[in-house]
């Protein structure tokens, strides 16, 4: 089973919560994978063993100005400027390629290779009692996040259990993270701009078809505008976790949070219960 | 004319708070919101809309069934899996290169502009020129819907003789943050005293030297954790990023959201406010003599 956490609006709770499910449902030997490469933070809430480190790279073009005749082709087609042909030279733009490939296919004298371009690393480590974690982390200045997470999401297959610590927004990152879930947990907080970006990720979520359900957090007691479009939307409210100032301290600090608010073991494993009954 | 950036790294550490208040603040400003997939500025801000404009960056592809012959060489070349068994193309994982469309041997696929968003002008309450944008969900190309709106508020300044633009950034480090920085004249890096917020802040500030941007710092909610603020402020000094100042956990503040008001207007909230903003005018000035 492969559950993603997301959330459209930043800093609501989806590694929160991600790392709980994970510490709860530890007897399943669940795999953690954080996709949010721009901004990656299970890892730093969690203890854990690093076991390796792996590159991933992407392809770009490059010119072998031997066979180049400076036609002009390549640059006509890619349909992401990343190359500009000059009389002499051709420029690539590394940051602008979608690695699509055509321009190597099509290069009427052979003269463009594809080479490998870093993009940044995946991290393996090992969470001693509670399962593996794998960490996409982007090199900084690198723009595109998408090719990272498919990536990272092509380890470890065959777990019983994945859990996606997804990135915030509502663009192809998102999309590409919550992809092929079993189901998707939305979680949001009780405030207006916590309902305007959950009504985006609902909409994104609802294109791929993927069923998921909400998690409230720093709940107050006020929830009839995230109730009623739970009820407009059909997306039930699976759970709500109470706000507490001591679970926002200790979690600041690095501690459980399953220490610091008990009840949350509850909480999950009534998630969990919801989870199951709707899939089943 | 001059540019503010709010920017973060980690999402939900306070930056449309600040930067609605410090719009607030400002006499004559421009207001924008940069984070165009979930964008919060306008909800505080609450602008009437005076123009609404379709934005659409790349294409998508099409395969006409009736001259498809089936071969699959497209299926076979496109890298991003947005072929189908049946030779349909999936548009969510289309990136629109337009590489099938140019090798299929029978001219079965075309391509097509692709809808990406929506940029709007307008005036808030406070007769501040507003622009933001929404992209649709699932979309890519925020990056280019940044540049977008940056281009028309630019213009407005100018052609208004407006001295300041005051933006609010997106999360992250990506695309749309790098849109965001370009042409910058000061980054205000708003950051949480938590082990995410500090890793967070050094990769975007990272990210900033790459650029070779300079920054100031906010440290928001800074009594949650005494011990991980100071050890922000410690790394700031060792890096040359003047702090700004820091801003206690409040729940006015939180209130005032909830209430989706702007929270520097509150007469106590601005007490504890306005300083912040008096440092960033201080230091739009040394960069000026810079």
């Amino acid at each position: 089973m492969q559950i993603a956490v997301a959330s459209g609006k930043g800093g609501t709770g989806k590694t929160l919560l991600s790392t709980c499910l994970m510490k709860v449902l530890g007897e399943f030997n669940p795999v953690l994978i954080d996709t949010d490469v721009e901004e990656p933070n299970a890892g730093l809430v969690l203890p854990q063993q690093a076991t390796s480190t792996t590159n991933v790279n992407r392809l770009v073009p490059e010119i072998d100005f031997g066979k180049c005749t400076s036609c002009g082709i390549c640059a006509e087609l890619c349909k992401f400027n990343a190359l500009v042909v000059m009389p002499d030279k051709v420029l690539v733009f590394n940051e602008l390629c979608h690695s699509c490939g055509a321009c190597a296919y099509l290069c009427p004298e052979a003269a463009i290779k594809e080479k490998e371009h870093h993009i940044g690393v995946i991290e393996e480590a090992i969470v001693p009692g509670f399962g593996t974690l794998l960490t996409g982390r982007l090199t900084v200045g690198e723009a595109q996040s998408p090719p990272l997470i498919k990536a990272v999401k092509k380890k470890k297959p065959e777990a019983e259990l994945r859990i996606i610590d997804c990135p915030p927004g509502t663009t192809c990152a998102m999309i590409e993270s919550i992809s092929n879930s079993d189901y998707c947990l939305l979680v949001t907080e009780p405030t207006p701009f916590g309902l305007h970006d959950l009504e985006l990720s609902l909409e994104a979520m609802g294109l791929l078809g993927i069923p998921g359900g909400l998690v409230i957090n720093r709940w107050q007691g006020q929830e009839q505008e995230l109730a009623a479009l739970s009820e407009r939307i059909g997306v039930p409210i699976l759970a709500r976790i109470p706000f507490s100032p001591e679970l926002a301290r200790a979690y600041m600090r690095g501690q459980d949070p399953l220490e610091a608010m008990p009840e949350l073991r509850g909480i999950i494993n009534d998630i969990m219960g919801r989870i199951k009954e709707a899939l089943s | 004319m001059k540019e503010i950036l709010l920017i973060s790294g980690k999402g939900g550490t306070g930056k449309t708070s600040l930067t609605s208040s410090f719009i607030h603040f400002a006499d004559n400003c421009i207001a924008c919101d940069y984070d165009v997939d979930a964008s919060n500025l306008p909800i505080l801000l609450q602008p009437q809309k005076l123009m609404t404009v379709d934005f659409s960056a790349g294409e998508t592809a099409s395969v006409d069934e009736d001259s498809c012959i089936s071969c699959g060489l497209c299926a076979e070349l496109c890298r991003f899996e947005a072929i189908d068994s049946e030779y349909r193309v999936i548009p969510l994982a289309c990136e629109g290169c337009g590489f099938c469309a140019r090798i299929c041997p029978v001219q079965a696929i075309t391509m097509h502009a692709r809808p990406s968003g929506r940029w709007f002008s307008g005036v808030s309450r406070e007769n501040h020129p507003v622009f933001f944008a929404e992209l649709r969900p699932g979309e890519e190309n925020s990056g280019k819907l940044v540049a977008q709106v940056k281009t028309m508020a630019r213009k407005t300044a100018a052609e208004n003789a407006i001295p300041l633009i005051i933006a609010d950034g997106p999360p992250g480090i990506g695309c749309a943050v790098i849109s965001s920085m370009v042409g910058v004249d000061l980054v205000v890096l708003v950051t949480e005293p938590s082990r995410s917020g500090f890793h967070d802040l050094q990769r975007v500030s990272q990210l900033m030297r790459l650029r070779g941007i300079k920054g100031v710092l906010i440290i928001n909610k800074w009594d949650l954790n005494p011990e991980i603020c100071e050890e922000i402020e410690d790394w700031a000094r060792g890096n040359e990023m003047p702090v700004l100042g820091r801003v206690p956990f409040s729940t006015q503040i939180a209130d005032s959201i909830s209430q989706a008001q702007i929270p520097g207007a509150d007469e106590q909230i601005k007490e504890m406010l306005f300083p912040l903003w008096e440092n960033i005018l201080k230091q739009l000035s040394i960069e000026r003599k810079e």
